[in-house]
């Protein structure tokens, strides 16, 4: 299927479906209908390696689009509970595309904070999510401009100068459709001056045998002196497709935590567009997979230091089993005039079958001499003498392997500062190894029943 | 720095920029300018070639015809006229020189000039040349004590006429006219170029050289080398390059193929200083060079070691296929650009065969306005067991308008191999030039210092002869490149 | 069973084809303290890997019996839980595992293999804190990554600390004085005599004397090329120490 065709199915659709003229989400579908044919038409095939993450591979397959909004049938709402303990969030769910807030964020109302549905903002606020969405259209990508074609639904995460949200706002994205759907999802994500906010993102799909792609797009922007701090866990099947692509603008002083982790899905790939434009900005990224059977993970980094004293970070491990593939895609730029930037990537790989595959293309292209810039990939295999001394010990080799396994994504998890999460991270991915994780771990709706001690 | 020197430095930078530039007053038979089917059976018919080579050029230059020119490097190329280019030029020779009395005394001088020893007095230290001005080779050295030893150095087209059938057999094996762009054109359109081959078993007892130097105005350079290492042989091989200051740009657009076979083993060495072009980036050399080794044989070595500091644009990528058991691939490179130089250079390495190894250490060095881009591929095919590669790429910035780009991809499919990944880039350390000025070192002389500590790994490499050339040319290449 | 704990009867085995042990013959008694000596290259490390079942080396002719079960059978795990203990003279740094984790999962690996249930939590804490003074080895140490970052002395305390906790039959220290001073040396000594009794043995692997003054030997065997040429009692250790190895080169290449 070539670009236009598998791109262009959702204009035809657009066009057919969607008759609604007013609110800042229908001029968002209706500007990303403009910007979508000269996307496609300049559509150029990308360098990964992995033909299934290419873009218009992930959206070629004739998927529908919930454009009559009609909801899925049980209201996950009231039957979800979280499965990360102490946790204490502020959870809303998105089934689907559709948002539904929780009481836990009537209850746990922060002043400063806005946090709710793109569709029922007003005022200032409206105006607000509104300049985000239109101002960073990005016009070169389809993919980007199908998910704001589609979009019907989203979430607006708002904190006002100096705000501080202790507890974590939790998103939980539920695929329940019981045919192959186009889940178009938005998070924007503003972090005014010197505010604070970290939010967890689940990714579950209920069920195996239905094809899904979750369209994803977040847009967080960080204000001079604010942090942003965005967990993303993704746990759903092998029929799952997820494209999802992170952007990023960060200020002056404003520190950015981004941490992704695949222990479970079909195929997936996550795109992250940093931008450090004020002095002294950083980030901090950070990403784990596990992949078995035949599952596929591509993780791309397009980080940009444009400001100057920049520091910026990114650690992303995979452990590739059966017949797995992964690919990183990391890209690091220092623009003439960004002095002082301090950037390191590093990217390991742990290739533990002989079908597995590792594709990895690290980059620097930097254009100012005052910097510090290093990356490092390595692919390889456990180290057999550390094998073979844990199994003089009497530890199995089965077992011996899953612990050096754990071992090597441990500093990914200790990376996260978030503690409960941490502690909860660690767990996860001993499970996955075990092969005893079901596939919603992290948040048990009732629909998966699961008692606090199997978790 | 005073203000005396530093006016110094910038003349020395600006001016006497290029010891090589001059040009020799020598007759050369040229043809006009422009590219056809009948300009391939000219030069071919100048050559006395056979059908079959005739046949070779013809079918590249039509599958040429339908290549689009490559657009992935990370260079900015201005489009190039092929219609205005002429594609041979040949000194004019009364007949095939056969002592050096009857060589051109003004093509013997430029050889002097060179520092190339073709005198047979001067070669005491060793080295056998083979001598390629504009597109045809000039005369080698030490032919008769080579050929005791049943090696073969000689220019391209004379193994032609000599050695068909070994030609025939290994021309374009390694690198198909259909590879790309650049290797399509010049399996079109090459004049000539140089030829070993190292029989079983032979240790060749001396380093043989190649000298590259553009000549002619308004010509391109369509050299092919073909080196072929016998089962448990040994050739070390080293390649130099000059071309006089024009104010126009020159198109090199080579070729080299090498085949190891069995536990035999051929280094490489490329010592790069074509003209680079004027301080505003007038003129200077193309350089779009498909250079690919073949490690045929099990426990066969290819060592690529380069030292480029020339050239307006550079486009090379020394490879090693791996196909042997146990083969070894090696590639040091230092990359030097000032001004406005582009280069993007790199190597791949392909696993194909079992405990293949494979070493990649590259170091950049970019100042003036030069983009200098490090692009590597590692691939470990699904088959190949046992496979290891450490790759380290380091870049240094010596101002800061200039580019330093690191991009390799690495690509394994089998779960044994074990690969490795090092980049750093970094700016000139500040102490380290303190330090040395403390101590009565000028900055512009500390400079050197650091830059050829910074590249010792890769000099180290070099035989002796050309270690010392490529020292000197890394301080001519950065003079005035700090400010 | 067995009268010996340990019987190797003409055990021969090599690496990459190369052969290194040609022909070792060694009976241990339980209760008994064996020292094996020998210069460098004489294959010492290598008998102590392939009894441990080091997949590098490959046996091809022989046999090892531990209580009379057939030891070159046993994957190196179940070599473990047979109770055969190897102290490495490189003890292997893991980075990301915990030594509680590691030694967790050692203790339960081992009571499933005898079909007992894994040991609650309490218990192991417990069991690890009177361990640990046996070998004086800091709590710190337990929190960190296997071996890693520790000092040369502190990766020797650990090994015997690991060989309290799996109370082993048999006990192979390979090198254990090597790269130690002299108090770390009497601490790891320390620990090894405290743990010896009537039902289990050692086998001390070293080059020189001086660790035999802290273990006393009962037995001193001397492995040149592969094979043990010369066995005597502790006096054999002293006579070494004075004339060094020459003499028993010269002896065994004269033959």
């Amino acid at each position: 299927m070539t670009p236009a065709e598998a791109f262009g199915q959702y204009l035809e659709l657009y066009k057919a479906a969607y008759t609604a003229k007013d609110g800042i989400l229908s001029r968002l579908n209706a500007s990303c209908a403009a910007a979508l044919p000269g996307a496609i038409e300049s559509y150029s095939t990308e360098s990964t390696d992995i033909r299934e993450t290419r873009t218009p591979a992930l959206f070629a397959p004739d998927y529908g689009v919930n454009a009559g909004r009609i909801e899925m049938p049980a209201d996950p709402a009231k039957s979800f509970r979280c499965g990360v303990p102490k946790l204490n969030s502020l959870l809303a769910i998105v089934s689907y595309d559709i948002f539904h807030a929780t009481d836990t964020m009537t209850r746990g109302a922060v002043a400063g904070l806005t946090y709710e549905s793109l569709r029922t903002l007003k005022d200032a606020e409206a105006d607000d999510a509104e300049a985000i969405l239109m101002k960073s259209i990005d016009t070169s990508r389809p993919d980007v401009l199908v998910n704001g074609l589609l979009l019907q639904d989203g979430i607006f995460i708002h904190t006002s100068a100096g705000t501080i949200v202790e507890k974590a706002l939790q998103i939980v994205n539920i695929d329940a459709a019981s045919v192959p759907m186009l889940s178009p999802r938005r998070i924007v994500i503003h972090a005014e001056a010197d505010s604070h906010v970290k939010i967890l993102l689940c990714d579950h799909s209920q069920n195996e045998d239905i094809e899904n792609l979750n369209s994803q797009v977040v847009q967080i922007v960080a204000e001079r002196g604010s942090k942003v701090e965005l967990y993303d866990i993704e746990e759903t099947n092998a029929s799952t497709r997820r494209n999802c692509t992170i952007y990023a603008d960060i200020s002056d002083r404003a520190s950015i935590v981004l941490n992704g982790s695949f222990l479970r899905g079909g195929i997936t790939r996550n795109e992250y567009v940093v931008n450090l434009k004020g002095k002294q900005a950083e980030a901090h990224l950070s990403g784990l997979g596990i992949c078995t059977d035949s599952q596929i993970l591509d993780n791309r980094v397009t980080l940009t230091h444009s400001g100057t004293d920049g520091h910026s970070s990114q650690l992303f491990k995979n452990a590739l089993f059966d017949s797995a593939k992964a690919s990183f895609g990391g890209k690091i730029i220092v623009t003439e005039g960004a002095e002082r930037t301090d950037a390191v990537q590093t990217n390991r790989n742990l290739l533990a079958s002989p079908d597995a595959r590792m594709h990895t293309s690290p980059q620097l292209e930097i254009y100012c001499d005052d910097v510090k810039c290093g990356h490092g990939a390595a692919t390889g295999q456990l180290d057999e003498q550390a094998l073979f001394y844990m199994q003089t010990r009497g530890i199995p080799r089965e077992e011996a392997v899953r612990m050096l396994t754990q071992a090597f994504m441990v500093d990914v998890v200790d990376n996260i500062s978030f503690e409960v999460l941490r502690q909860r991270l660690h767990i996860l991915v001993e499970k996955r190894l075990n092969g005893t994780s079901g596939s919603c771990d992290t948040c048990a709706t009732a629909c998966h029943p699961q008692s606090p001690e199997q978790l | 720095m005073n203000e005396n020197k530093e006016n110094k430095v910038i003349t020395d930078a600006t001016e006497g920029e290029y010891k090589y530039g001059f040009t020799s007053d020598i007759d050369t038979d040229i043809i006009p300018p422009g590219l056809s089917e009948d300009v391939i059976r000219f030069i071919s018919a100048k050559k006395h070639e056979p059908d079959w080579l005739l046949d070779f050029r013809l079918n590249a230059y039509r599958h040429w015809l339908t290549l689009p020119v490559p657009q992935w490097a990370h260079l900015t190329i201005p489009p190039i006229d092929y219609q205005a280019i002429s594609y041979y030029a040949a000194p004019v020779k009364r007949n095939t020189p056969k002592s050096m009395d009857e060589v051109d005394p003004a093509l013997v001088d430029t050889f002097n000039r060179l520092g190339i020893p073709l005198e047979e007095q001067k070669v005491l230290s060793g080295m056998a040349v083979d001598a390629v001005m504009d597109s045809v080779s000039v005369k080698t050295t030490h032919r008769e004590r080579l050929a005791e030893l049943g090696i073969i150095f000689c220019s391209f087209s004379e193994a032609v006429r000599e050695y068909p059938d070994l030609v025939r057999k290994y021309l374009g094996k390694v690198v198909s006219y259909r590879d790309n762009f650049y290797a399509a054109l010049n399996s079109a359109v090459f004049s000539d170029g140089s030829f070993v081959y190292i029989p079983k078993g032979v240790r060749c007892p001396m380093e043989l050289s190649t000298y590259f130097r553009i000549n002619a105005a308004g010509t391109g350079q369509f050299e092919r080398t073909l080196i072929v290492a016998d089962d448990d042989s040994y050739v070390s091989y080293l390649e130099g390059c000059t071309a006089p200051m024009r104010d126009e740009n020159q198109l090199h657009a080579a070729i080299v193929e090498i085949i190891v076979e069995d536990r035999a083993e051929v280094k490489y060495s490329t010592v790069q200083n074509w003209y680079a072009g004027d301080a505003e980036g007038r003129g200077g050399i193309y350089n779009f060079v498909t250079k690919r080794g073949l490690c045929r044989g099990d426990y066969s070595k290819l060592s690529w070691t380069q030292v480029e500091t020339g050239s307006a644009i550079t486009w090379k990528y020394p490879s090693c296929i791996l196909a042997g058991e146990g083969s070894v691939g090696e590639f040091y490179s230092v990359a030097v650009t000032n001004r406005m130089q582009q280069a993007d250079t790199g190597t791949k390495m392909i696993h194909i065969g079992s405990n293949s190894r494979s070493t990649i250490v590259s170091k950049g060095i970019s100042a003036g306005h030069s983009q200098n881009s490090y692009r590597g591929l590692v691939k470990v095919d699904k088959n190949a067991e046992g496979c290891r590669n450490y790759t380290q790429c380091d870049s240094l910035l010596l101002s800061s308008t200039c580019g330093a780009h690191t991009f390799p991809v690495i690509d394994v499919a089998n779960s044994s191999a074990v690969v490795e990944h090092e980049a750093t880039t970094s700016k000139i350390s500040e102490d380290q030039i303190f330090y040395c000025n403390q101590r009565g070192i000028p900055t512009e002389e500390a400079v050197a210092l650091i830059v050829n500590g910074y590249a010792k790994e890769v000099m180290n490499k070099l035989p002796m002869e050309f270690a010392v050339e490529a020292q000197k040319l890394l301080e001519i290449t950065l003079e005035g490149s700090v400010g | 069973m067995s009268e010996f704990l340990l019987k190797v009867n003409n055990l021969r085995a090599g690496i990459d084809g190369k052969e290194i042990l040609r022909g070792v013959n060694l009976e241990i008694r339980p209760g008994e303290v064996h020292a094996i000596m020998g210069p460098n290259g004489s294959g010492k490390s290598t008998l102590s890997g392939v009894l441990a079942g080091d997949p590098r080396f490959t046996v091809t002719e022989g046999s090892a019996e531990l209580h009379g079960i057939d030891l070159l059978d046993l994957s190196p795990e179940d070599r473990s839980h047979e109770g055969l203990f190897l102290s490495f003279q490189y003890p292997v740094e893991i980075p990301g595992v915990t030594m509680v984790n590691f030694m967790r999962a050692a203790v339960n690996a081992k009571r499933k293999y005898f079909g007992e249930p894994p040991m609650s939590a309490a218990d192991f804490l417990k069991m690890m804190r009177q361990k640990r003074a046996i070998v004086e080895l800091d709590n710190k140490l337990a929190s960190r990554s296997v071996n890693e970052g520790f000092s040369g002395g502190e990766k020797k305390r650990n090994e015997i600390f690991q060989m309290a906790v799996l109370e082993p039959k048999l006990s192979i220290l390979d090198e254990t004085d090597s790269g130690l001073d002299i108090d770390a040396l009497r601490i790891v000594a320390g620990g090894v005599n405290k743990l010896r009794n009537e039902s289990n043995a050692t086998i001390v692997i070293t080059h020189y004397q001086r660790l035999l003054d802290y273990i006393k030997p009962d037995y001193v065997h001397i492995l040149y090329k592969g094979r043990i040429v010369h066995s005597g009692g502790p006096e054999l250790a002293l006579e070494l120490e004075e004339k060094g190895y020459d003499w028993i080169k010269q002896e065994t290449d004269q033959q």
